[in-house]
């Protein structure tokens, strides 16, 4: 298929079948996209063209590149900062430790378990490293405990996870040389100056039609992103830093925001998910559904036997020790990002990264799943409800005249 | 032993989520809240999309917020119109377990919600939100078909 627009009409239409499916079952639309993606490559590839859905087609890998770009700048723009600035010492240690232990432990596991090579194995560690900060939020929203203390300390821990996932990703794999120090020598210049010199630059000429703010933020994230490729590195981890030293400025700018995810879900987003979907190889995963268990136990046990001492360590325990487990769901985003770098850099070969990908969806969908189906409201446990009664309907006939 | 007597629901929760349904149910809930003298308090519930992603996650978290307040002004000028105490607050998480905590915490004496349609596909994936607040709910709940 060599007409763009042939191609472009495709990935729409397969774009508006994974929205429809994402909002029939209330799933995530990245889940749906990748789904969509490698079922669609799947059976396109089987009956009408060989390639499939074209991945690999030059356009089609700037705007799914870009996609991870702003996405992952994003991701690091909802940073709280005051959040660092209390308990950052256990902050640093929960979440270090929540990254270290499923990295090193993933590492060994696909290394001994699965004799796969040392650079594979490393790759792997990383991808199945992240944590999703947004799994965490929304199950401390919905028990009222994001204001907390403890709150915002597991919150902001997993933004050091995170942290620890992008550099690991972006250094481990790059030869280290003369272009690694300057790379790091302009970066850590550029994220000093980013806070003080966008407000200055937004203040004097943002607000306008011409969305100058936007091609500001896209032209800091390219410029890095291209020093990033140049040094060997990878363009999203100068983009979840930038994200980051910006969330006190520019993570605070709603409106910049909205403009930004429409740009952002409308048209980069799906095909970064639908492309990573597509390189999953479905034979792969059904010829060996046993590598993926055992990536899944390593990544489970490992992040529990990292973090839940490391929390324990800090005096949480009871009832606010169970987010702890939160930490071991992973995020699509980063988890697939790892998984797309090896895959592009020759790391990992299809079958290891499809059995990444298939455990990073297993690891974000599974504790989901397992609470959606053996459904019980948190808030009737037993403590939960003591000495709770409802107002009566029926009253004794002396207490209802009283009343 | 005295007899008992009816006295009406004194604290009536309406879960809300904007649908025709919902509406349907609020109309019931603030006849029923006009006619008792009761407070009602209507909720409504935003569910993250799973598993929840950073930026999307944050987009339906304020869009939704924005919504709901929105349906909320013509629903304090119908309270305020009938005489009606209103409170009205809106949440993140599962429909069916935040409804049933806020029933709890306000010691609601009824729940009355809106029944929505589902496919059975639906239902085996997502189960239904208002047989499980039947289920769990501490006080009478009155589903509106």
């Amino acid at each position: 298929m060599t007409n763009t627009w042939a191609l472009a009409a495709l990935w729409g239409g397969l774009a508006l079948a994974a929205t429809l499916l994402a909002i029939w079952f209330k799933i995530s639309t990245a889940l749906s996209e990748i789904v969509v993606g490698t079922v669609a490559q799947l059976i396109i590839g089987l009956l009408f063209a060989q390639g499939g859905l074209l991945g690999n087609t030059q356009w089609i890998t700037f705007l799914a590149g870009t996609g991870a770009i702003v996405l992952t700048f994003l991701a690091g723009a909802e940073l709280d900062p005051t959040v660092f600035k209390t308990k950052w010492r256990e902050t640093l240690v929960i979440g270090l430790a929540g990254f270290f232990g499923p990295f090193l432990g993933c590492t060994a596991a696909a290394h001994y378990l699965l004799h796969w090579s040392v650079v594979s194995s490393w790759l792997c560690g990383v991808a199945l490293s992240t944590t999703s900060v947004a799994v965490v939020y929304a199950v401390m929203l919905e028990l009222g405990f994001n204001v907390t203390e403890y709150g915002k300390s597991i919150l902001a821990a997993c933004f050091i996870n995170d942290i620890g996932t992008v550099v690991a990703l972006g250094l481990i794999f790059s030869p280290f040389t003369v272009k690694t120090l300057i790379f790091i020598a302009v970066s850590v210049a550029v994220f000093a100056a980013l806070p003080f010199v966008t407000p200055w630059f937004f203040r004097k000429y943002g607000g306008r039609v011409s969305e100058i703010e936007a091609k500001y933020l896209l032209f800091v994230l390219f410029a890095l992103g291209g020093l990033a490729l140049w040094a060997g590195s990878e363009a999203v981890l100068p983009a979840y830093m930038i994200g980051m030293v910006l969330a006190g400025t520019v993570g605070k700018d709603h409106a910049l925001i909205r403009r930004l995810r429409t740009l952002t879900f409308g048209l980069l987003t799906p095909f970064y998910f639908i492309r990573a979907g597509s390189f999953v190889s479905v034979p792969a995963l059904i010829a060996a559904p046993a590598t993926m268990f055992i990536l899944f136990l390593a990544k489970s046990l490992t992040k529990a036997a990292a973090v839940y001492p490391a929390v324990r360590a800090h005096r949480y325990d009871g009832s606010s020790g169970a987010y702890y487990t939160l930490m071991m769901s992973t995020g699509l985003t980063f988890g697939t990002i790892s998984a797309l770098f090896g895959y592009n850099h020759h790391i990992i070969d299809q079958a290891q990264y499809s059995y990444i990908v298939g455990t990073v969806i297993a690891s974000a969908v599974i504790p989901t799943m397992i609470a959606n189906s053996f459904f019980l409201p948190r808030h009737l446990l037993p403590h939960a409800l003591a000495g709770r009664k409802p107002e009566p309907a029926v009253k004794r006939q002396a207490a209802a005249e009283e009343a | 032993m005295g007899s008992t007597v009816f006295v009406g629901f004194q604290r009536i929760l309406v879960a809300f989520d904007a649908s025709p349904h919902a509406e349907h149910a609020l109309d019931v809930a603030l006849s029923m809240a006009a006619d008792m003298k009761a407070k009602l308090f209507v909720l409504s519930v935003i569910r993250p999309p799973e598993p929840a992603e950073s930026a999307e996650f944050n987009a339906v978290l304020e869009d939704m917020r924005e919504r709901y307040q929105r349906s909320f002004a013509p629903i304090r000028e119908r309270a305020r119109q009938k005489e009606i105490e209103l409170e009205t607050e809106i949440v993140v998480g599962h429909p069916a377990e935040q409804i049933i905590h806020r029933a709890d915490t306000i010691q609601a004496s009824l729940i009355v919600m809106g029944k929505r349609s589902h496919t059975i596909l639906h239902r085996w994936m997502l189960g239904s939100n208002s047989e499980r607040v039947l289920k769990y709910a501490h006080c009478p709940v009155m589903i509106v078909h």
